[in-house]
């Protein structure tokens, strides 16, 4: 607010900057300053370089302090990932801070679970409670019961929570949350070109095909990658070609939005690799990276053969089969297919919309070789192997017990093949059906299962039932829909609020360290469950040697050579981020030959049958007769013995396995997908609720938007005000058949469920689908996401109650969808089946 | 009421109520760039918003409400949403909004108390809220529906292009923010700027250029639709404004 008052005070306050200024030229306006003024002051706001923590890209940013109050938050110019630019949520993330709605204290029920009443309590008495539990069953022998299940937790906190503090009280029964998120992306990676995250390298890249990622509104590395794409787009006029079953503003942002029916990416893919292969399009870059891939059983195969073999996989699957399966024109998938081969480089995305269903895995194996035959895999401009930081730590105590683990982390049986990062929806259906045991303390940090997971009404039940639940606790500074549930709430620090370094990979190709640092003093009687961490277990007995999360962050900082040369923890706390200016971005990784010293090493063995050196003493074998014997392949956890892959007479680094023990190859075709029964070469195969479906029935999508992450923001009330109403999207045709006009409320049934929603009628989306947003109907979250202030233990002091009367959207909140979504797996990977339920619709 | 009137009142009053060298220092705030280089140019700020590079993100509607915390309901800076087409040729395009900072502005020209003027200094038009009686006379008269009474002050209210950050030559708060840097701002009178030649070189366009109102906000690419256009061309069309004021204006 401007008036005379501020004119005095902008003057007074500043007096030599505003006679620099005076002197200024408007073209000298800087726009990453990193600097903020007051607007009613006109002081300068306070700036501490810190982190991100909204969503999973965890930017670095800049806070800014006024008063003792975190009021404004910026991107980080130094940051070669962002280049200092941010997304609506990570503006938003203001209003954590100041959310009325926080916990402040530590809580415990006083009523029946989820009655909503509770009384504030001190720390001393919640973790005695808490730590008596645990104690009891780690000193029985079975801290298995113990299960600790987080959403978001990386990086420094999950080096201290998981491996120092878990790693030390012994349990394995670690839940997480990738299976809802993309899981399916994960184990095809790690089955096709060894550790998961692909990085877009927009920077280079000449034309991208986009299957089902809305990289401009969200995604793993969102503004990293997305401020390079619109870039590149505008400068460069590069071709972006989007699939999807909506108009996301990716696809309105694209030269062409392709609309699809849901789940069936795959063969649009498949279609494309057989143009590609029949049309001899392969030949050039893709002809040469061949040689790098595994397409036929054995250890090796000459260029004939795979070229014989990718021609008589992919035969059947011509673009007009793949139209009558996707409804995409023939014409249409060949002329992209055409161009993707022919405009070098190339980058082939993915995410959710294309993975999120059935088989959904295979999707993203068929994509992985839709850029392995075109040549575009880690090359500059193309779909290449994340890079990231990489932080030495203190690993806390050094005889760690051999932890034991209750098997309930992987699903239901039967309900994934290689669920190599847990099903974490199921958890909730195991400890119910309670055949691998029960955990007695069920504790979760940064995660929300009631909301977070499909089937909500029987997360509800579960959580609520004492008999299957005995014990719970959650770690929150927000009263969500799972706290209200639990037993003792404690406290945790927003993230502005707390350290960490962070890690998050970087899609210039360069590794970017950067810390988050407390911006605020903690309200109340918030801490970093970290720290609380360190004090369970030295209420333990089992001291993690470990001062503080701070401690550790500095003691890091001063381990890592590339930070410690920068300057270390002081360089850290004062500039947030960090990166070799020297470093060169880095691709190719796979090609470099491995000196002989390295796999002619006395501990290592070639594989006959993969070609793969390994080290048999790192495999935990005796010999290197007993590798032999064994063999690569049938020894288990091998993959951590992985020394090079020999191709054609040359030892290669090659694409280096994880969590599977794959060859050193791209492998297109995947024996081990072929022991499972599953198919060896990406493949289409049906999906069985289509099959089953009726005429009139729709099939369920959902998507994110660009001002909301999936769970966690819609406390924040700048974020919901924009966006905090989710009617379902319905194509005109569609709609028509079932007599719904715009703004009807429709009832959309599946097998689990009913709800009742608001239509939108329109022609943004494909007929035959609905589309429902995340984010919006909660029913907790406090007052800017549900209307439902927050339950106050005494003596508590309120946030920021100025706008509670302001909220001019009760009535308009929405719908959740995953009260009607199963929480039913991807039968490869385990992955949530977010795109493909298959519903009626009627109108209400 | 003549222009120029207000302004000198404005001048005067804030050096009656200032005390000494305080008053003297105030007034050196607001930035005078055609003083301190000796030229007879004035600064005019202006915006060229190029929705080529906007995504929608909304990201500067969020950093507007952050850096001047904003009340809930009211919005300084907002995007608006315009779909439009029959399946599967449809289109959306983004239309990031904010107060134009006219050069004929008429909620200056409505103004019973001088209380909102035009800064010569710069060219964007402020509301001083000591003297602002709130009687929403330039509510009703801008165009752009880019004012609201601040129901914390009981005061007009608007996008001042970050004075406060301009002033201490930083930008403003939504183009520090924008990923597709679709926002470049700066003096259109100086010819070597950016946006000035970005005026000069671009086919832009401005927001109901036939009210007269001479904006300072120019839009490369931008999809003028709106409502009235749906009614003649029988198509589907959709605008969000994305504010609790769901009509646009």
């Amino acid at each position: 607010m401007l008036n005379r008052r501020n004119f005095l005070k902008i003057g007074a306050a500043t007096p030599i900057v505003v006679g620099g200024v005076a002197l200024s030229n408007a073209k000298q306006l800087s726009v990453y300053s990193g600097k903020d003024f007051s607007p009613a002051t006109g002081l300068e706001r306070i700036a501490i370089p810190s982190a991100c923590w909204q969503c999973v890209t965890r930017c670095p940013n800049i806070s800014y302090v006024e008063d003792g109050r975190l009021v404004k938050i910026e991107g980080q110019p130094a940051s070669i990932r962002t280049h200092g630019v941010m997304c609506a949520k990570g503006q938003g993330g203001v209003n954590q801070y100041t959310d009325p709605d926080r916990v402040l204290y530590p809580m415990r029920r006083i009523g029946k679970r989820g009655e909503g009443k509770w009384k504030r309590v001190s720390w001393d008495e919640a973790l005695s409670e808490i730590t008596g539990r645990l104690k009891k069953l780690r000193d029985d022998g079975t801290p298995e019961k113990f299960m600790f299940h987080y959403g978001r937790m990386k990086a420094s906190h999950s080096k201290l929570i998981k491996s120092a503090f878990l790693g030390t009280y012994g349990t394995g029964t670690i839940g997480n949350h990738t299976s809802i998120c993309e899981g399916a992306k994960w184990v095809a990676q790690e089955l096709t070109w060894g550790g998961h995250y692909d990085n877009w390298d927009f920077d280079n890249t000449n034309y991208v095909l986009n299957f089902g990622s809305n990289v401009f509104e969200a995604g793993t590395n969102h503004i990293p990658t997305s401020h390079r794409l619109i870039a590149r787009m505008a400068d460069k006029r590069i071709r972006v070609v989007t699939f999807d079953v909506r108009l996301s503003n990716t696809a309105a942002k694209s030269d062409e939005w392709v609309p699809i029916i849901p789940g069936t990416d795959r063969a649009v893919v498949l279609a494309m690799c057989n143009v590609i292969m029949s049309e001899g399009l392969y030949k050039g870059e893709g002809e040469a990276f061949l040689e790098f891939c595994k397409v036929t059983p054995g250890a090796s195969a000459t260029l004939e053969e795979k070229v014989t073999a990718l021609k008589a996989h992919l035969k059947d699957y011509t673009p007009e089969w793949a139209e009558t399966v996707s409804g995409v024109p023939a014409a249409k998938t060949a002329e992209i297919a055409r161009d993707f081969a022919t405009v070098k480089p190339a980058c082939v995305i993915s995410y959710r919309g294309a993975v999120a269903n059935h088989h959904g895995a295979d999707t993203e194996r068929a994509i992985q070789m839709l850029a392995a035959i075109t040549g575009n895999v880690d090359n500059p401009g193309g779909r290449c192997k994340a890079v990231g930081p990489k932080w030495k730590y203190p690993k806390g105590p050094k005889n760690k017990p051999k932890s034991r683990k209750l098997k309930i982390l992987d699903g239901l049986p039967g309900a994934a093949k290689l669920p190599n990062h847990h099903v974490s929806h199921q958890v909730l259906q195991m400890i119910k059906d309670g055949s691998a045991g029960r955990p007695d303390v069920y504790m979760w940090y940064c995660y929300t299962p009631v909301y977070a997971n499909g089937q909500v009404q029987e997360n509800i039940d579960i959580l609520k039932d004492e008999t299957l639940v005995p014990f719970s606790v959650c770690v929150n500074p927000f009263y969500d829909e799972s706290a209200a549930l639990a037993d003792i709430i404690l406290p945790d620090t927003p993230y502005t609020e707390r350290w960490t370094w962070e890690d998050m990979v970087s899609p210039a190709q360069i590794p970017e360290y950067y810390i988050r640092q407390p911006v605020v003093k903690p309200l109340g009687e918030c801490r970093d469950f970290a720290d609380v961490c360190i004090e369970m277990a030295d209420r333990m007995g089992f001291p993690l040697g470990i001062k503080s999360h701070e401690e550790f962050v500095k003691q890091s900082c001063e381990m890592t050579p590339d930070v410690k040369k920068a300057g270390g923890f002081e360089y850290m706390k004062a500039n947030g981020v960090y990166h070799d200016p020297e470093a060169k971005p880095r691709y190719f990784s796979y090609r470099k030959a491995l000196p002989p010293e390295k796999y002619l090493a006395e501990t290592v063995v070639k594989d006959p049958a993969t070609g793969v050196y390994w080290d048999w003493k790192k495999a935990k074998l005796a010999s290197a007769q007993e590798a032999l014997e064994k063999g690569y392949v049938a020894t288990k956890k091998s993959y951590k013995a992985y020394v090079g892959q020999e191709i054609n007479g040359v030892v290669y680094s090659g694409f280096k396995p994880d969590k599977v023990n794959k060859s050193g190859y791209f492998e297109i075709y995947s024996e081990i997908m072929e022991a499972k029964d599953l198919p060896a070469m990406p493949s289409w195969t049906p999906i069985p609720e289509y099959e089953a479906k009726k005429p009139d029935d729709l099939i369920l999508t959902t998507y994110k938007v660009a001002e909301q992450i999936h769970s966690r923001s819609a406390n924040c009330k700048f974020l919901s005000e924009i966006f905090h109403d989710n009617p379902a999207w319905i194509n005109p045709k569609t709609a028509k058949e079932k007599g719904i006009d715009e703004g009807d409320s429709i009832k959309v049934n599946s097998s689990f469920g009913e709800i009742v929603i608001k239509a939108r009628v329109t022609p943004v989306v494909v007929p035959g689908t609905i589309a429902i947003a995340h984010h919006c109907g909660h029913w907790e979250y406090g007052r800017y996401a549900s209307g439902e202030v927050a339950p106050k233990a005494a003596g508590s002091p309120g946030g920021d109650e100025r706008d509670s009367a302001r909220i001019w959207w009760n009535g308009e909140r929405g719908v959740h969808p995953n009260w009607i979504i199963g929480n039913v797996a991807d039968p490869i990977s385990g992955q949530l089946r977010w795109m493909d339920t298959v519903v009626s619709v009627t109108k209400a | 009421m003549k222009n120029s009137d207000v302004n000198l009142s404005r001048r005067n009053l804030v050096a009656k109520a200032g005390l000494g060298a305080a008053a003297a220092v105030a007034t050196a705030t607001l930035p005078k760039p055609a003083k301190a280089e000796a030229t007879d140019r004035t600064v005019q700020y202006a915006m060229v918003i190029d929705t080529r590079r906007c995504v929608g993100c909304h990201a500067c509607s969020v950093a507007c409400k952050a850096e001047f915390d904003v009340p809930l309901g009211e919005t300084r800076s907002w995007v608006e949403y315009i779909e439009k087409g029959e399946y599967p040729n449809v289109s959306r395009q983004f239309l990031p909004r904010l107060c134009n900072q006219c050069s004929d502005p008429p909620c200056v020209r409505v103004c019973p108390t001088g209380a909102t003027y035009k800064r010569k200094e710069d060219g964007i038009v402020v509301v001083d809220a000591d003297i602002c009686i709130g009687c929403k006379y330039c509510m009703q008269a801008c165009p752009y529906d880019a004012r609201f009474i601040n129901p914390r002050t009981g005061t007009a209210d608007k996008c001042d292009f970050c004075l406060h950050r301009v002033s201490q030559g930083i930008a403003p708060a939504c183009v520090n923010t924008c990923q597709g840097r679709a926002r470049i701002f700066g003096d259109m009178n100086d010819p070597d700027s950016e946006v000035a030649k970005l005026i000069a070189t671009e086919p832009v366009t401005v927001l109901r250029q036939e009210m007269g109102t001479k904006p300072n906000v120019y839009y490369i690419a931008a999809d003028h639709t709106d409502d009235g256009d749906a009614r003649f061309q029988h198509q589907y069309l959709r605008v969000d404004t994305h504010r609790r004021a769901k009509e646009r204006r």
